[in-house]
């Protein structure tokens, strides 16, 4: 069973224009939160920690994040059509404010995923003040 | 039982560099499963959205009812209407404009879809929803008489637009709590 590792999620020869980043300007403090709190499922970069060499772990830990991938990828955010972009931006506002995100099964090991009441704040008012920007245009 | 823990450990590390050859298949499966284009053939003569306004007016009525599981099962419906679209007879204009909104539609779709037994979520996909199937009717046109009604105390009391095929008010947002909120504020 130890001998199963699937391949890791660590996005070699990806087109980096799809990236969040490339599409939005972000603050170098939301950059960070995402990076911390959300691109290890969310993104095609994951922070692999020790543990993820040993199966179960393993298993469980890449079929999570095929299915964070699948709803939201930051680094295939370029792909989106615009309204999609769009969507998902109020979407991420929405999951933070209600705390659905970043998934309590996940914090509980990741304990510097957690975010405060300010971390989170700043998360919605740049997305606040980017989604106003972008729905003015329809 | 600590040797054996570590040795496990060992195993797992040196196994690790074998992973190359799967990191290739990774790349080719998830070009292979993007999201696909229409194929099936709806209308021969020309183009149209009245599946998707069809479908999209069953799932609003649907919400009028609180009826989150009929709700969940448009929503599927409607997923599978887009996939069913045959955008050939578009120009690259319209393919553009069409498939800006159907991918956000589909995304809106989706999310209805699974969340049977949650229609307070159901209802917040439904505002955006709502906005893209207005600007459908907006850019392709429509054979059936439409209404765009507003309810100003949707989406958190930001207001939102729904689109009926009645003239009378019947409210999706709110459903029997307040069936009768809103007004017509356009007609197409």
């Amino acid at each position: 069973m130890q001998l199963y590792q699937p391949a890791r999620n660590l996005g070699y020869g990806q087109d980096i224009t799809a990236n969040f980043t490339k599409i939005y300007n972000v603050p170098k403090n939301v950059k960070t939160i995402l990076r911390t709190s959300c691109y290890d499922c969310h993104s095609n970069y994951t922070n692999y920690p020790w543990y993820s060499n040993i199966q179960p772990a393993r298993f469980f830990m890449e079929s999570h994040i095929k299915e964070g991938k699948e709803e939201l990828n930051f680094s295939e955010y370029g792909n989106y059509s615009q309204r999609k972009q769009n969507s998902k931006l109020k979407a991420i506002s929405k999951q933070i404010k209600l705390n659905e995100m970043p998934l309590a099964s996940y914090t509980l090991i990741h304990k510097n995923a957690i975010l405060s009441s300010s971390q989170k704040q700043e998360v919605m008012d740049w997305i606040e003040k980017t989604s106003d920007s972008l729905s003015s245009k329809y | 039982m600590k040797n054996i823990i570590l040795s496990a450990i060992a195993v797992a590390i040196t196994m690790v560099s074998c992973n190359q050859k799967n990191k290739q298949e990774e790349t080719v499966n998830s070009e292979t499963s993007k999201p696909e284009t229409a194929t099936v053939k709806v209308n021969p003569t020309s183009f149209s959205i009245k599946e998707i306004v069809t479908d999209y007016l069953s799932l609003k009525n649907a919400l009028t009812k609180d009826d989150s599981n009929a709700t969940a099962d448009a929503g599927k419906a409607l997923v599978e209407t887009l996939g069913k679209i045959d955008m050939k007879k578009l120009s690259g204009e319209q393919m553009k404009t069409y498939m800006d909104i159907a991918d956000d539609v589909k995304e809106h779709a989706e999310h209805i879809g699974d969340n049977a037994g949650n229609i307070a979520h159901q209802r917040e996909h439904f505002v955006l929803m709502s906005k893209d199937i207005n600007d459908l009717i907006k850019t392709f046109g429509t054979q059936q008489k439409l209404y765009q009604d507003f309810c100003p105390m949707a989406d958190e009391g930001k207001g939102a637009i729904w689109i009926s095929e009645l003239k009378d008010i019947k409210n999706p947002y709110f459903g029997s709590e307040m069936l009768t909120c809103g007004s017509v504020r356009k007609e197409f």
